[in-house]
């Protein structure tokens, strides 16, 4: 047990460490790395916790398509012009109280509400009493409901799926003028008197090509 | 065994997007024919709605669906403001160029994401729907991506609502973590009153769904997102999102949180009356049409929900009698809007309609009903409107509400009030064209009839609307 609370302190600092990380480092860059160490180790807390499934999820889609798309994007501009200096700026630095007055305020809600909550010792209680399991994995139990109780849920994501991808597609694609496609069939389907054509030049006069 | 025949509606919805998808991508140049049957698929949809009786009760998948006669009605209404605002639009987006093969797939998924929301009995099927309707609403603001202040307004509407989606996730969360569940009913019986976690859910899901009806403080959206999306979109706008909202938002606060009404109602009356006096005070220095009528249709959720605040059925039942007229107005207001044309341009501002009474004597004439009803005078629909909202909210002796939605009554009457001044009294200015779409005319014709003709027989519509019963 103290091992498991001394992997929980290690990985709470360094995700609370590389949060702070993100916001003040100069370079862009290094904020999308922060960015990464962050999801890497909350999914490692979320392991410690049993849940490994949202583990996993974490890693996959923040870390392997989210995080690597921010780093992409900031790749793509142009970084040493662009670097990330608010907190010393002159210019924005009048912003930053007002953030950490929103911020204290949601945070100090947070408490309130966390402090309304009463621990419940009955709630061990109502897990087995609905049911749970508590010796398969979470993959497997997620994997007996989805497609069975939240189907309607399941096939609905699919469509959000499917709008976004036509949205992307609108607001990206273009009809470019003047490019010749190929047509394979078109192609294939040639033949050699619709593509060759013998003429008798005369001496001295040449061919007359049609084009 | 799940009984499907009560959602063969939303199954049909969802089937005619991927069929019309595959035809858009087969077939060259098919964007009139997709759009055609997508206001027929609609037509069909509606069919599939009436089919079943509307006084039907069933809850679906493990409760979280739920068919009833507010849902009914709602959908109802929904599919035919959808092929209202489809027969209307499509002239302009053919003259502005957005006709391509998405524009009414988009439109379709975004009406299947409003049923679900109407329909929705759960927290996360409702944010499912809500997430379909608004990423298809953000492609839309921005069709016109040639137009900068298209795509402006598309980004800034997605990066509010994101925000907006944040903190609404954020209080279903805090909602589920407080009742252990995540279904209205199951909800209803573990509400408490004592636990602050599940009024700071609610205020968090009334933040997120006032976003989405763009009531004070959180419509800064509105009137930039109005003026810059196409005038298409701007229709859809402006009565789609508010009716599947409305609709959210009466079921969440009158079904899991009826208990706790003590909590939430003064909420809902600040929203209410920062929007009625704000959408009518800001909207007097505007000169751009569709950005006055986003400040306006701000005024007019701030009516709405002072229905929902009185916590009775029959505030409730006026605030959809308000919803159901108010998509009226809007339809007449933006179909003389689609009127204006001249040379394949649109106009927009207050100052185009400069002595449109004299070229257009039928159009300017329609205008000044729809003006007079938005403004609220009798005997047109627009009074009755307020008159049910304003005796639902007297009998709950909430006085100094409705004192102040008068007030601002009169003051909105102004801005209504200087357009009819502008076409009727000012110098003429050239002619508009006069070809329009026999789509436009017919929906301008209904919604102007209904407007005008309204007082003669109003039972029909309160007779239904009666009968919604939720509490």
């Amino acid at each position: 047990m103290i091992i498991h609370s001394i992997f929980f302190y290690i990985f709470s600092v360094i995700a609370v460490f590389s949060a702070i990380m993100v916001t003040v480092s100069r370079n862009t860059v290094h904020s999308v790395f922060f960015l990464i160490l962050d999801f890497i180790t909350i999914s490692c807390l979320f392991i410690m916790i049993g849940a490994e499934f949202i583990g996993m999820i974490m890693l996959i889609v923040y870390v392997g398509a989210v995080a690597v798309l921010f780093l992409f994007v900031v790749m793509m501009l142009n970084v040493s012009k662009q670097k990330n200096e608010w907190l010393g700026d002159e210019k924005n630095s009048n912003h930053i109280p007002i953030g950490l007055l929103i911020s204290g305020v949601i945070f100090f809600e947070l408490i309130i509400v966390v402090g309304g909550w009463k621990y419940k010792p009955e709630l061990l209680k109502t897990f087995s009493s609905i049911g749970i399991d508590l010796s398969t994995t979470n993959t497997h139990e997620i994997g007996k409901v989805l497609y069975t109780d939240y189907i309607h849920l399941f096939q609905l994501s699919g469509m959000v799926l499917l709008v976004a991808m036509i949205g992307a597609i609108v607001l990206t694609f273009r009809q470019r003028e003047g490019i010749k496609r190929q047509s394979y069939f078109k192609q294939i389907s040639r033949e050699r008197n619709e593509g060759v054509e013998l003429a008798d030049p005369k001496n001295n006069e040449g061919v007359k090509i049609d084009v | 065994m799940i009984n499907l025949n009560f959602i063969y509606s939303e199954i049909f919805i969802c089937l005619a997007i991927m069929i019309l998808l595959i035809i858009g991508v087969f077939k060259k140049n098919s964007a009139y024919l997709i759009y055609n049957l997508t206001i027929l698929s609609l037509f069909v949809c509606l069919a599939l709605i009436l089919n079943f009786p509307i006084d039907a009760n069933v809850e679906l998948f493990n409760n979280s669906y739920k068919i009833d006669y507010l849902s009914s009605f709602m959908k109802i209404l929904l599919i035919l403001s959808g092929i209202f605002v489809l027969l209307s639009s499509s002239k302009y987006i053919q003259i502005v160029k957005i006709n391509k093969i998405e524009y009414p797939i988009l439109v379709l998924s975004s009406i299947t994401g409003m049923m679900v929301m109407i329909s929705s009995n759960d927290l996360i099927l409702f944010y499912i729907g809500l997430e379909l309707q608004s990423l298809a609403l953000y492609v839309l603001a921005s069709f016109n991506r040639d137009n900068i202040l298209s795509s402006e307004s598309g980004l800034k509407y997605f990066v509010l609502s994101a925000l907006s989606s944040g903190l609404l996730l954020y209080g279903c969360s805090l909602i589920y973590g407080f009742s252990s569940s995540t279904n209205f009913d199951l909800i209803a019986e573990n509400v408490n009153k004592d636990s602050y976690g599940l009024t700071f859910g609610i205020i968090f899901i009334i933040t997120g769904l006032a976003f989405k009806i763009s009531a004070v403080p959180f419509h800064m959206w509105a009137p930039d997102v109005y003026e810059g999306s196409p005038t298409s979109v701007t229709i859809f706008f402006a009565i789609l999102p508010k009716i599947a909202a409305l609709t959210v938002f009466i079921r969440i606060l009158y079904v899991p949180f009826f208990n706790i009404i003590d909590q939430w109602q003064i909420i809902i009356i600040f929203l209410s009356i920062a929007s009625m006096l704000f959408g009518s005070i800001a909207a007097i220095g505007q000169k751009n049409l569709k950005r006055l009528i986003a400040y306006s249709s701000i005024g007019h959720m701030g009516y709405a929900l002072a229905g929902i605040s009185t916590g009775t059925n029959q505030g409730i039942q006026s605030s959809i009698t308000y919803i159901s007229i108010y998509l009226f107005m809007n339809l007449a207001f933006f179909a003389c809007l689609f009127m204006l044309r001249r040379d394949e341009k649109y106009f927009e501002n207050i100052e185009d309609l400069s002595g449109l009474s004299k070229n257009h004597p039928i159009l300017s004439f329609s205008f000044l009903i729809v003006l007079f009803s938005l403004a609220g005078i009798p005997p047109l629909v627009g009074f009755f409107a307020k008159f049910y909202i304003f005796t639902a909210v007297i009998e709950q002796s909430m006085y100094s509400l409705a004192i102040i939605g008068l007030l601002s009554t009169v003051i909105a009457a102004f801005y209504y009030l200087r357009i009819i001044k502008v076409i009727y009294f000012d110098a003429e200015k050239e002619k508009f064209e006069r070809n329009h779409n026999i789509g436009l005319k017919i929906s301008l014709t209904i919604s102007t009839i209904f407007i005008l003709f309204y007082f003669i027989y109003p039972s029909p519509l309160i007779e239904i609307i009666e009968k919604i019963n939720i509490i």
